[in-house]
């Protein structure tokens, strides 16, 4: 059993539980990601399978050795693993080289330095062996931690939100270039984030956890983003058109007609979730939707985000916002239909808690990360247009 | 006020707010000539060290010098090793490690810095002579009779030295080896943990290795303190810089030679100060991360653990409580001295000085830290930065430079009094309370400027701007604006310099008027006369009054880590 295995592990720092019960492998050759908010208890986990926490509840195992249990601690520097911090930790009293080969241990020098420049031209930068940290950019740092965290060949890599420090302009080179330098590396890697679109370019396959640190859903990008399992999972990848209503027959009834909810008895409340981008414009009745009177239009680059509402509502209002990926043409005002994809549409049971009109100023109530989150395809153009790309 | 007059006009006439001031400026000036007046006792040392004369150069270096480098550089190798020995230790299991009392460690490590080297000397000898205690109990148990009967390490030699001063000196590297453990990356720690090193390994590879400029310039201040000392090496007899340049200017009645001794250990002084100033700058690149995570503490277990007890209870013990207790049976033996109108006298001079000093030393560091506030010309900054270099210049050096520069102020007044009057004005200022205030203003001025100066610091430039646009002149803002601000920080800064006069001795021995005495100099006088019991009072009062700056930086170091307190 190649890989990262936790069995029920859990954690709780004084009475506050940041995990509940985990079970997860993560097999050789592979890259998982888990992907939560923060405070979701995800860092946590990978500090225990580093050795850094001592585990409480549960069982780690790496490459077939037990190194944690309730009774067992294996300390970090027994454990050979990769950890890669989210603030690269390098050692700002030792050279490039110094740092990548500080985990060589027992090596002749020689040897030692041979294998770090290795690594340090695998990420480009074996020109910049001699230099110390402080002189080096974000995206340099970032990779000297890679080489370092590889160098000793780990059996696991631990990656701890390894592109939060950068800036959006690099963010996407790096990322090509680590995805790369892993799979040519093969070793099983566990990557936390709390960047959706991050997860989707990165991992084999990707785990949600929620607050309290429980396993909401794992799956790969596409499960994930078409087949939420659940209101948080689905609310994830930013902003949410909200419905409320009350099953009948099977169905929701929204403005845009009937929604079907499998699984639900009549009676019950239930919301309908709809992505910006699951709300269909047309122009005319052609397309089988209803008319709706555009509001308000922004260029945002690679889209557009127009509010709307539904032209035979006349006292609701409630407004729906709507992502497109041209220029929104004022010709077409007026004349506009909207209807909704079903692949981009998600009903939940309500239980209440979630907001019922889509205000900004709900978004208040949550974390200001995952309120970004929320509001990213919506407010703002994100500075580097991700929802766009991942609405692709 | 002359800055808000010019404040009001440029108000008045808005074209002329650009006119460039330059260096007629009186902020610009002041700072100028105060810097001057603080580098005048050194300068004025150079120029007679250098100045053909009646120097007895060649006659020092042919009989003391060899041993007064060796004795002062054996006594500074051997304090800034056992300095690091007890500071970087304590530090580190204080910062990383729980075991008991490891909280009241924290704080009480920073102890014996209330103890003058020169208190905890005298109580020593006191200890550990032919007629003390402990030898004593020796020839009792052993039934020895006389000294030829067995070997006892003499107390009053430069090893004594060495572990007296180490003693009340190594907070110094204990505070800098903490703070710099405590900034330090968790993360850091964790990631050469992760590739491969256990605790002890990654403690010499990464921590120390990063903590290395901090320890640098904590032994630094450290050594410098050695070389001012003067109380210790006098009552142990190790003639060292400090001793000779006291002897050759009292004994030997020479000004050109203790002069040209004081130039020498000069050289030792800028040795220092280059390494601390090297280090300062090699610090800013070690500090990697500004992510602060609860240090994660190592649980200590058995023999480990009362070992970690051990280690950071002793220097406690034997640099504070012992002396402390010993400090207090003496007095109690002569309770009378509290109330006596001499003691009292000498306390009134003390407090008297300490706070003229203080006032003074923050008055000026504020004056010239807002100076370079509003200016910072290139020139202006240097002058400022050799200006307090004071502090690190050995008393008994700056007291022979104040000396020469108010003997020749007074004698070209009595001169010129002489030519234009007939009557001699005699000497004005050497041998007054001006002279020794003068001599702590310029020891002490680094303190005051320097705290000054990191009070501003913290104050956004912004500041200046609103105020400046809402019509307040330099003073006024300086007045309305930064001195509320920076309150708490000016109070430190007076509180340091008040109680660092207090314990000043050599400036205070070579200085001050005839039979003038402060608390410190009686102490010194009592101890060198063998009265240690009279001497216990003022010294216990000293001690009483050094405590204060500790608790000063155990609040200082508690705020420094918010995260941290309830931990």
């Amino acid at each position: 059993m190649e890989g990262l295995h936790i069995h029920g592990a859990a954690h709780a720092y004084g009475g506050n539980q940041v995990l509940t019960k985990i079970s997860m492998v993560v097999p050789g050759g592979e890259l998982v990601c888990l992907l939560g908010p923060s405070g979701c208890g995800k860092s946590t986990l990978l500090r225990l399978a580093a050795g850094l926490e001592v585990l409480q509840e549960g069982t780690i195992v790496i490459d077939d050795v037990t190194v944690a249990t309730k009774e067992l601690h294996v300390p970090p520097e027994q454990r050979r693993i990769g950890l890669m911090f989210q603030d690269y930790a390098l050692f700002p009293h030792l050279n490039v080289i110094d740092n990548v080969s500080f985990g060589l241990i027992g090596m002749a020098k020689r040897k030692a330095r041979a294998i770090a420049r290795e690594r340090l031209d695998q990420v480009d930068l074996a020109d910049l062996t001699e230099a110390f940290p402080h002189m080096l950019s974000g995206g340099m740092q970032q990779r000297v931690a890679l080489a370092r965290a590889l160098a000793p060949e780990p059996k696991l890599l631990l990656l701890d939100e390894p592109f939060s420090g950068l800036d959006t302009n690099m963010r996407a080179s790096i990322r090509q270039m680590t995805l790369n330098v892993l799979k040519e590396s093969g070793v099983a890697t566990l990557m936390v984030t709390h960047d959706p679109e991050e997860a989707m370019f990165m991992a084999d396959r990707i785990k949600i956890l929620g607050h309290g640190g429980k396993i909401l859903q794992s799956g790969d990008s596409h499960e994930i983003y078409y087949h939420p399992n659940n209101e948080f999972v689905a609310r994830l990848f930013g902003f949410m058109n909200t419905i409320k209503g009350i099953v009948q027959n099977s169905m929701v009834q929204t403005p845009f007609g009937p929604v079907p909810a499998n699984g639900f008895a009549d009676g019950e409340a239930a919301q309908v979730l709809i992505r910006p981008e699951g709300i269909l414009l047309a122009a005319g009745a052609d397309n089988g939707g209803v008319p709706v009177e555009v509001n308000s239009t922004h260029l945002l680059g690679h889209f557009s985000v127009a509010s709307l509402k539904i032209a035979s509502d006349r006292n609701g209002a409630q407004e729906f916002y709507v992502r497109v990926h041209k220029e929104f043409l004022p010709e077409l005002e007026g004349r506009i239909t909207a209807r909704v994809d079903p692949e981009q549409s998600f009903v939940f049971a309500d239980d209440g808690t979630a907001p019922g009109e889509p205000m900004m100023d709900d978004l208040n109530i949550l974390s200001p990360e995952l309120k970004t989150l929320l509001s990213t395809g919506l407010e703002i153009a994100d500075k580097d247009g991700k929802t766009a790309e991942a609405a692709e | 006020m002359p800055s808000d007059t010019a404040a009001v006009t440029a108000q008045l006439a808005p074209s002329a707010g650009k006119v460039s001031w330059g260096w007629v400026n009186p902020w610009t000036i002041g700072t100028a000539v105060i810097a001057g007046l603080a580098i005048l006792p050194i300068a004025a040392i150079v120029w007679i060290a250098l100045a053909p004369g009646d120097g007895i150069w060649a006659h020092l270096v042919s009989t003391v010098l060899p041993s007064y480098i060796f004795n002062t550089l054996v006594l500074m190798l051997g304090v800034g090793a056992g300095t690091i020995l007890i500071g970087v230790a304590s530090a580190w299991l204080v910062s990383t490690c729980r075991f008991p009392m490891q909280n009241i460690f924290e704080w009480a490590m920073l102890l014996p810095l209330a103890m003058p080297a020169y208190v905890i000397a005298y109580i020593y000898t006191g200890i550990f002579e032919f007629a003390g205690p402990v030898q004593e109990m020796l020839r009792d148990w052993f039934g020895w009779t006389s000294k030829r009967d067995y070997w006892f390490p003499e107390i009053r030699s430069l090893g004594g030295a060495i572990s007296m001063m180490t003693l009340v000196l190594y907070p110094y590297v204990y505070l800098l080896s903490r703070a710099a453990f405590m900034e330090q990356s968790v993360g850091v720690l964790e990631a050469s943990r992760v590739l491969g090193r256990g605790p002890w390994r990654s403690f010499f590879s990464v921590a120390f290795p990063l903590a290395r400029p901090a320890v640098v310039i904590g032994v630094s201040l450290v050594m410098m303190e050695t070389l001012n000392d003067f109380g210790t090496v006098d009552f142990f007899g190790v003639s060292t810089f400090t001793l000779g340049i006291y002897d050759v200017w009292l004994n030997m009645n020479n000004v050109t030679g203790a002069a040209q001794l004081a130039l020498t250990l000069l050289i030792f002084v800028m040795i220092l100060v280059l390494a601390e100033r090297f280090a300062r700058a090699k610090k800013r690149y070690y500090v990697s991360s500004a992510k602060y995570q609860p240090l994660p503490r190592y649980q200590l277990h058995g023999a480990r653990m009362w070992l970690s007890v051990a280690v950071c209870a002793t220097p406690v013990l034997l640099g504070f409580v012992l002396p402390v207790a010993v400090l207090g049976v003496y007095a109690s033996a002569h309770l009378d001295q509290f109330t006596s109108t001499d003691m009292l006298r000498f306390a009134g001079n003390s407090i008297l000085l300490s706070t003229l000093a203080a006032a003074l030393a923050v008055v000026i560091g504020t004056f010239m830290a807002y100076g370079l506030r509003l200016r910072s010309e290139k020139l202006l900054k240097i002058i400022v930065r050799i200006a307090s270099l004071g502090y690190a210049v050995p008393g008994s050096v700056l007291a022979v430079g104040v000396l020469v520069t108010l003997g020749a102020i007074d004698n070209s007044i009595d001169g010129s009094m002489r030519r234009t009057f007939g009557i001699s004005t005699g000497l004005l200022l050497s041998g007054t309370i001006v002279a020794v205030t003068y001599g702590y203003l310029v020891r002490f001025l680094a303190l005051s400027f320097g705290g000054v100066e990191a009070s501003l610091a913290k104050i956004t430039p912004n500041m200046d701007g609103a105020a400046k646009s809402l019509g307040h002149g330099p003073l006024s803002t300086l007045r309305r604006v930064h001195i509320p601000m920076m309150k708490g920080g000016l109070l430190t800064a007076a509180i340091l310099v008040f109680v660092d006069a207090m314990k000043e001795l050599p400036l205070t021995v070579i200085l001050r008027p005839f039979d003038f005495h402060t608390m410190a100099t009686i102490v010194h006088e009592f101890a060198s006369d063998e009265q240690i019991g009279e001497a216990a009072p003022a010294a216990l009062a000293i001690v009483a009054f050094g405590i204060l700056p500790v608790i000063l930086l155990s609040m200082a170091i508690r705020r420094s880590r918010p995260g941290h307190s309830q931990g």
